[in-house]
């Protein structure tokens, strides 16, 4: 049966922002729909409007002609709307068979065996009785799918399903997508991701600050027109040139371990690696691999033996941050406002805790205000971020802006090392250009980095090395020009 | 010495009676906070069910009106908690805190009246059982129905909370409200329930606590006893058996070291007096080393406020 969604002058309005502006869109089952745009395009709050967890502030949704009232998500579900979140939706401590049974009103014995029909058909395997914390990435997103299969869903809306998974499961699932589509059921497909749009959907909508900009079908279209449709101007496409870089090196880690009191961090087990002067080893890997682990070891949040890190000649591994930072070490964490800048705090305060003995920004325990201010308003005009108000408490920042001020902080003093962890991660490609840009400047002054990354592509950009991390254990060190993402999928999914 | 064997089925159901409230305490405290709810009122709450209870038979009369009018009490008094954490988003450490200071004083305001009034004989099941097996009759027979619904508790909500589909509700939204709020689950008025029943829970302890093991009314009488259960639940790592075992240690080792410190010990009785205290944490952490098993059991989300944006 063919089913029909149609969303109708729908508007959303939260405070300072438009999310959703006047947008109007038809879908038909049998195809693949992509919902394409940056981060806060607005496509996160039209299909939460659709699962019924956003209502919206003007507007109708259609379905099949009929004009639903989606007031709670389980308004959605009871009229065959089902939605796998970018977040999983999931309850981590209970078990794969209680997640799928809980909204459902089925006896528990005639459940547990469409379960694993539906698992049959579409070749999963999951454990039913473990708890959900102990399963992967890509099996939490089939847990997912499968609670949403259950209720033989008209319409299915997957929002950035691909950002946790690796390449194998990413292709998985894209089988599964098409397997439903020609089963009949309608697709809808939120992503930012352009190659996935190219080989995945049948049409696409581009949306840019709320507004539907475009409709068309995928076969019109390319990588560069869709990205332009979707930042609104062209683009510049930034490469790094190929350096001969040094042999001088600069780090060494040399058996570096570090076992978890906490079951659920990962282990670290004989790491060793090195990296030369004007380098950037980037680490690849699926998020949960020991990647905050690793990174947590070098930036001195977790110390470690004395004789594992060698920096510059010196035996640094016992060291806090701080005093790593008067190495001429410098750190950027993944987590932009809880490990790197405290939200609450202004811009110049946030400046002012990466405190090196030669900045004097205290006279004698007093905070020398003015130092500080003077010190900030240059880290705000050489880095780009778009404020002139150093008071603004650093939570209002963008996360682009928020993630300059930051590598601004650190790289102001030229350290010698930069270490990062995520550093575009939920950015728009604008400050993913410029921050790319940055990095690579660094290395072109011949100083060193360690970009420890989920983007592949990112890293295939701007690596000169690129190692694995799986399981707390690191690949062997490869040139950045004989892997491919391939490859590197593969590696990411524990195989040699 | 020979030991009479009726004499220590005495003893251990004294023990058994002084464990009661801490039992229907924490087992109700356990349901509020697996849905995510600290409710540190639970000293109030049981006050409150203690004056109330005690209030309620002396002037009706009537020992049921007494009973449940003591858990409508804890009720009414935990939906104060529940309006304010819930409904207007209040943190929920000072919000229990308040709850229990608010208790003490009203209770004792409440109760300048019935200071020194005699209580009622509470009347208690199988009395005429209780000759008929050694060691075992005082143990079984002779309580009132609070005593056997009690020692029924932890086994009723292990059960509940894992084997029905309410149950399996609760763990959710205090697994992750947010998730469970997208699964179409009201988590407010999940919490709101669990809150509820938690106070009926406390208001039950308190009645027994006033009606049937002490059967007056004394200001402050619940004694700290509110404490003991909030830290129960969390030694037990959320486990209803393990607050049985965790209560009846406790209840034991108050009972034993009276009966040490009337036969005159040479210990310190400051060091005796603590002891329950040290060694009910001291097993309880025992039991529950397994780091595996706390983090499944835990309420991710306890006295977390959940807000749901629209």
């Amino acid at each position: 049966m063919n089913t029909n969604l149609k969303i109708s002058n729908v508007t959303k309005i939260y405070p300072g922002c438009v999310a959703n502006d006047n947008v109007s869109l038809e879908f038909n089952s049998g195809k693949i729909y992509a919902l394409l745009g940056e981060n806060g395009a607005g496509k996160s709050t039209l299909v939460k409007i659709l699962s019924g967890v956003v209502i919206p502030d003007e507007g109708k949704i259609y379905l099949n002609e009929n004009n639903l009232k989606l007031n709670s998500p389980s308004d959605a579900k009871k009229n065959d709307i089902g939605m796998v979140f970018q977040h999983f939706n999931l309850f981590e401590t209970l078990s794969v068979f209680e997640n799928l049974i809980i909204d459902s009103d089925e006896k528990r014995e005639g459940i547990r065996e469409k379960i694993e029909s539906i698992m049959r058909k579409y070749n999963f395997s999951i454990d039913l009785d473990i708890p959900v914390l102990n399963l992967s990435a890509g099996q939490k997103q089939k847990v997912e799918i499968i609670r949403c299969l259950m209720r033989n869903p008209k319409v299915l809306i997957m929002d950035e399903p691909t950002s946790v998974l690796t390449e194998q499961e990413t292709s998985e699932l894209f089988l599964s997508l098409k397997q439903f589509s020609e089963e009949g059921i309608l697709i809808i497909y939120i992503t930012h991701k352009l190659k996935e749009v190219m080989d995945l959907c049948d049409e696409v909508a581009v949306m840019r600050r709320g507004k539907l900009v475009s409709v068309s079908e995928i076969k019109n279209e390319n990588i560069e027109s869709l990205a332009n449709k979707m930042v609104g101007q062209n683009l510049k496409i930034i490469k790094k040139k190929k350096v001969k870089t040094s042999s001088d090196q600069l780090i060494k880690i040399t058996n570096l371990n570090f076992t978890s009191e906490d079951p659920f961090e990962t282990n670290l087990s004989d790491i060793n690696f090195s990296v030369n002067r004007g380098e950037c080893l980037g680490i690849a890997g699926i998020s949960g691999n020991g990647q905050s682990e690793l990174f947590q070891v070098l930036s001195g949040e977790i110390i470690s033996d004395k004789n594992s890190i060698e920096f510059n000649k010196n035996y640094i591994g016992d060291l806090n941050p701080q005093e790593r930072r008067e190495y001429l070490m410098a750190f950027s964490p993944e987590d932009r406002l809880e490990q790197a800048a405290i939200p609450q705090m202004a811009i110049f305060e946030n400046v002012a805790l990466n405190n090196f003995k030669s900045s004097n920004f205290f006279n004698n325990g007093l905070i020398n205000e003015n130092k500080i201010k003077e010190h900030s308003k240059k880290i705000i005009s050489d880095f780009n971020v778009n404020t002139d108000n150093i008071e603004l408490k650093s939570q209002f920042l963008s996360g682009g802006n928020l993630q300059k001020l930051i590598i601004g902080r650190e790289l102001i003093t030229s350290p010698d090392l930069l270490i990062c962890f995520n550093p575009t991660w939920g950015l728009d490609v604008g400050a993913i250009n410029y921050i790319h840009e940055t990095l690579i400047k660094i290395n072109e002054q011949n100083k060193s980095i360690i970009l420890i990354s989920t983007d592949t592509d990112e890293l295939l950009k701007l690596s000169d090395k690129i190692s694995v991390i799986h399981k707390g254990k690191l690949s062997k060190i490869m040139n950045a020009d004989e892997v491919t993402s391939e490859k590197l999928g593969i590696l990411m999914g524990g195989a040699n | 010495m020979i030991i009479d064997i009726n004499f220590v089925g005495l003893i251990v159901a004294s023990i058994m009676a002084s464990a009661v409230p801490l039992i229907l305490a924490s087992c109700g405290e356990l349901i509020t906070e697996r849905s995510g709810v600290l409710n540190l009122g639970v000293e109030g709450m049981m006050i409150i069910g203690a004056i109330s209870g005690f209030a309620l038979m002396t002037v009706t009369g009537s020992l049921i009106i007494a009973v449940f009018g003591a858990m409508f009490a804890g009720v009414l008094i935990s939906t104060i908690f529940a309006f304010l954490t819930q409904t207007l988003i209040t943190n929920h450490v000072a919000t229990g805190l308040a709850l229990t200071i608010f208790g003490i004083g009203i209770s004792a305001m409440i109760g300048k009246n019935f200071v020194g009034i005699p209580g009622k004989e509470f009347p208690v099941l199988f009395e005429g059982l209780k000759d008929t097996i050694p060691l075992l009759s005082p143990i079984l027979f002779g309580h009132s129905i609070v005593f056997y619904f009690a020692f029924a508790l932890p086994f009723i909500t292990s059960y509940f909370l894992k084997k029905t589909k309410i149950g399996l509700i609760v763990r959710a939204v205090g697994d992750s409200p947010e998730s469970a709020s997208n699964q179409g689950i009201n988590v407010k008025f999940v919490r709101y329930a669990c809150i509820l029943y938690g106070g009926a829970m406390c208001g039950l302890a308190g009645a027994y606590l006033s009606m049937i093991y002490t059967p007056q009314w004394i200001e402050n009488m619940t004694g700290g006893r509110g404490w003991i259960a909030l830290a129960l639940v969390v030694f037990s790592t959320w486990n209803p058996i393990k607050i049985l075992i965790g209560a009846m240690i406790f209840g034991g080792l108050t009972i034993i070291q009276f009966h040490m410190q009337a036969i005159g010990v040479r210990i310190p009785v400051q060091f005796l007096t603590a002891l329950p205290y040290i060694v009910t944490i001291i097993v309880l952490v025992v039991i529950s080393r397994d780091s595996r098993k706390i983090r499944l059991s835990t309420p991710s989300s306890l006295g977390k406020s959940f807000h749901k944006d629209n």
